[in-house]
């Protein structure tokens, strides 16, 4: 399957999923909505006994078991909801919230397809936009909660916030705030699992803002040279703050960016977690086969401002009327919503009914406003503490008493 | 003239500069605009143009200081633009291109650029990379490099001139704390002299130094420090190299005291240097250093507010010296 695959990509550009760019476009186009685009064409193949073949004749979610399934369904929803509840939080303005905070709403197929093929024990580098990956991979929502209150049971202990959570025991090597640097760090991650002779895979997310700089051709032609077990996935959302990315860069796919480097490289729709999925499997057997890395673009919507609140409201999904974008776009992206969209493919599969799902919301919605309460009452850390944690060891002088 | 913020008064002097020098171009990850009080917009990129506006400038930082050092090798001054923590990006570059060309070149090469920093500084809710301070410590620790750092838009459009016309490449170290610092600016183009301290207050008691968000605290200590009774003489350096070390041993000469306060790292905060000098030189008797301690800011509100050199701490600190 591997080697089946590199062949096509060297000989045809991306081959899962929709490339406006590349082409041939109607023909690719025309098969990805078959096999697992919009929610009718998706759903007649997913309800179909095999559970769906793709059009391009990958197999979409075969190897998910129903089990597995709900799982990344409830992940999404706990992204989803924990998001809307921070936002809620943000524009109450009762908890006095500060700091800033990056939604992936509306992203969410990407992290949960990706995430949903790797293992426990596999590592993934974040960006600054990447509460959705963690809760993906495991992250605790009080936890998470209490970071964003920069409070002493918070992931960083009050250090961190938003932008910089890390679970390191979960394989969560952390979110950052400086762009691009997920992806060396990455690679880096993946050549550790080389000297140690493990299984695991590394995977670093970006921005499409993030493929601009040196560290993400290091990270990708060193993982190629080295044959590392890296995958770098690339959150394509159309902007760069308010820059659009077609303004940032001269090609329109940023898969193509791994070809050079005789790296599979791969452009999917990012708002369908079936087809994010199957690609990322696919990347992940070759990672752990020692087969080298993979490029993988997933195209994709970013709901809200780029960060804070600006134009969010409390109960309106997505934020309306920001100078750099139109409100028709963002009107149809919220059309393609991966979160419908996954709940109704589980509804045909049998696995999903209204009441049901209703119930998994409430419940998530719970687990929610639970780890809010438990930020809140979770202790301020004693200012001192920020001398702690420099070194392994001991504590920095506080050198503003010396006068 | 009228009260403008530190963002609009420097891309204001930019804007005049554009004007007159024809080549001057800049890099931004953004569109360069701001808008006065009054309501007036300075948008560079319609101004002048896509060439001279790179419009949209990707998250490259290396690239674009890289590329400001290329163009000035064939003689056509630039500005890049980088937002926060991010100059550092491009350390190499600075170290060993931009500081080095012309020394190397035996003086052929010119380096006519100015690095502009925007954003930096001690900040609560940001943690680590987006709140840190002090990295002009860095930078003047290389051959080549001039570094300044405005602490109010006044000095910060006439620096932001001052450093365009230079020949020589110069590091412009905008920390977000001096935007709202109430001075009347100019509209037309003026130079405030790199290298030339400014007396922000004369006194005989205690000479106290700083520069950037330092000053912004010396600036809010002052009513503290006269009701402690304390005539304290107050200078910014406004920059740090090079670094108008006359003015200041002077002051300390006279006052006998040197309070320095710095918003960079304890250990070789730029500061450091004020002190070493004025020590070597005679000038005063009794030094102390206010700085952050040698930590990563943490995004904890009281946490990076303990350990930031404020007001409060500024006249503590006075007030030890007079007493002890
Ligand atoms: C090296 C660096 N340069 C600039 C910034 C400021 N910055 C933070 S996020 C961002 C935009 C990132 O865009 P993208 O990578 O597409 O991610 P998105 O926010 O769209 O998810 C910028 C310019 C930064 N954090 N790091
Ligand atoms: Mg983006």
């Amino acid at each position: 399957m591997a080697s089946e695959l590199s062949s096509e990509n060297q000989t045809d550009s991306p081959v899962t999923a929709e490339s406006p760019a590349a082409p041939r476009k109607g023909l690719r186009r025309r098969s990805f909505m078959q096999a697992l685009g919009g929610v009718a064409g998706g759903v007649a193949v997913m309800a179909g006994a095999t559970r769906a073949k793709a059009g391009n004749s990958w197999d979409s979610a075969t190897d998910l078991s129903d089990e597995k399934l709900m799982e990344m369904y409830t992940k999404m929803l706990k992204s989803r909801w924990w998001e809307e509840g921070m936002k809620d939080v943000f524009l109450k303005g009762d908890d006095k919230m500060y700091g800033v905070c990056h939604l992936y709403i509306g992203e969410e197929a990407v992290a949960g397809g990706c995430i949903g093929a790797l293992n426990d024990d596999d590592y993934i580098v974040s960006h600054h936009r990447g509460h959705g990956h963690l809760i993906n991979k495991g992250g605790d929502l009080d936890k998470m909660s209490a970071e964003m209150f920069f409070r002493e049971g918070g992931y960083n202990k009050g250090f961190g916030g938003s932008m910089h959570i890390t679970d390191v025991s979960k394989g969560i090597l952390g979110m950052n705030g400086i762009v691009g640097v997920s992806h060396i760090l990455g690679a880096g991650a993946a050549y550790g699992i080389k000297v140690r002779g493990g299984k695991q895979v590394a995977v670093s997310f970006g921005g499409d803002g993030s493929v601009n700089n040196g560290w993400f051709y290091g990270a990708l032609r060193n993982a190629a040279l080295y044959k590392l077990p890296f995958i770098s996935v690339i959150e394509n959302n159309g902007f760069q703050v308010a820059i659009p990315t077609t303004e940032t860069i001269s090609v329109r796919d940023l898969s193509q960016i791994g070809k050079g480097l005789d790296i599979p490289s791969y452009t999917v729709d990012g708002q369908d977690i079936f087809a994010v999925y199957a690609v990322m499997k696919r990347a992940v057997d070759r990672a752990r086969n020692g087969e080298g890395p993979t490029l993988i673009e997933a195209k994709t919507h970013r709901f809200y401002d780029h960060a804070g609140m600006a134009r969010a409201k409390i109960g309106t999904l997505g934020a309306f009327g920001l100078p750099y974008r139109s409100d028709r776009d963002v009107h149809a992206w919220i059309a393609n919503d991966p979160l419908p969209k996954f709940k109704n493919a589980l509804i045909n599969l049998g696995l999903l009914d209204e009441k049901k799902a209703a119930a998994l919301e409430a419940d998530v919605k719970k687990q929610v406003q639970a780890s809010i309460e438990f930020a809140r009452k979770s202790p301020m850390p004693k200012q001192e503490i920020g001398l702690s944690n420099v070194f392994a060891q001991g504590t920095v002088s506080p050198s503003q008493l010396h006068a | 003239m009228a009260v403008k913020p530190g963002n609009y008064a420097i891309l204001e002097g930019i804007q005049a500069e554009m004007k007159t020098n024809k080549d001057l171009t800049i890099f931004w990850q953004n569109r360069p605009t701001a808008v006065s009080p009054m309501g007036k917009v300075i948008d560079l990129g319609k101004e002048f143009g896509n060439a001279r506006i790179p419009q949209y400038t990707a998250i490259d930082e290396e690239w674009y200081i890289g590329a400001c050092a290329g163009m000035a090798l064939t003689g056509v001054p630039s500005i890049a633009h980088t937002p926060y923590m991010c100059t550092t990006r491009a350390f190499d570059l600075v170290f060993n291109q931009i500081g080095k060309l012309r020394h190397m070149t035996g003086g052929q090469a010119s380096m006519p650029m100015v690095i502009w920093q925007d954003g930096a500084g001690r900040q609560p809710g940001m943690a680590g990379q987006h709140a840190d301070a002090g990295q002009e410590s860095l930078y003047a620790a290389i051959p080549g490099i001039k570094v300044v750092i405005p602490s109010n838009p006044y000095d910060a459009k006439g620096l932001m001139i001052a450093a365009i016309r230079d020949p020589d490449p110069v590091i412009f170290w905008h920390y977000g704390q001096i935007n709202a610092v109430q001075t009347d600016v100019p509209d037309e183009a003026y130079e405030v002299k790199i290298g030339e301290a400014k007396l922000v207050q004369e006194g005989t008691d205690i000479t106290i130094v700083g520069y950037g968000p330092a000053m912004v605290e010396i600036n809010k200590a002052i009513p503290g420090l006269k009701a402690a009774g304390i005539n304290a003489e107050i200078i910014d350096p406004r920059s740090l190299k090079p670094l108008p070390i006359e003015a200041i041993a002077a002051s300390a000469k006279k006052t006998g005291k040197l309070l320095a306060v710095d918003h960079g790292h304890e250990t070789l905060c730029g500061v450091t240097e004020i002190i070493a000098r004025c020590a070597m030189m005679g000038a005063g008797n009794k030094f102390h250093r206010l700085a952050f301690p040698d930590a990563p800011p943490p995004g904890n509100k009281e946490m990076i507010g303990w350990m930031t050199p404020d007001a409060p701490k500024i006249v503590a600190a006075a007030k030890k010296m007079m007493t002890a």
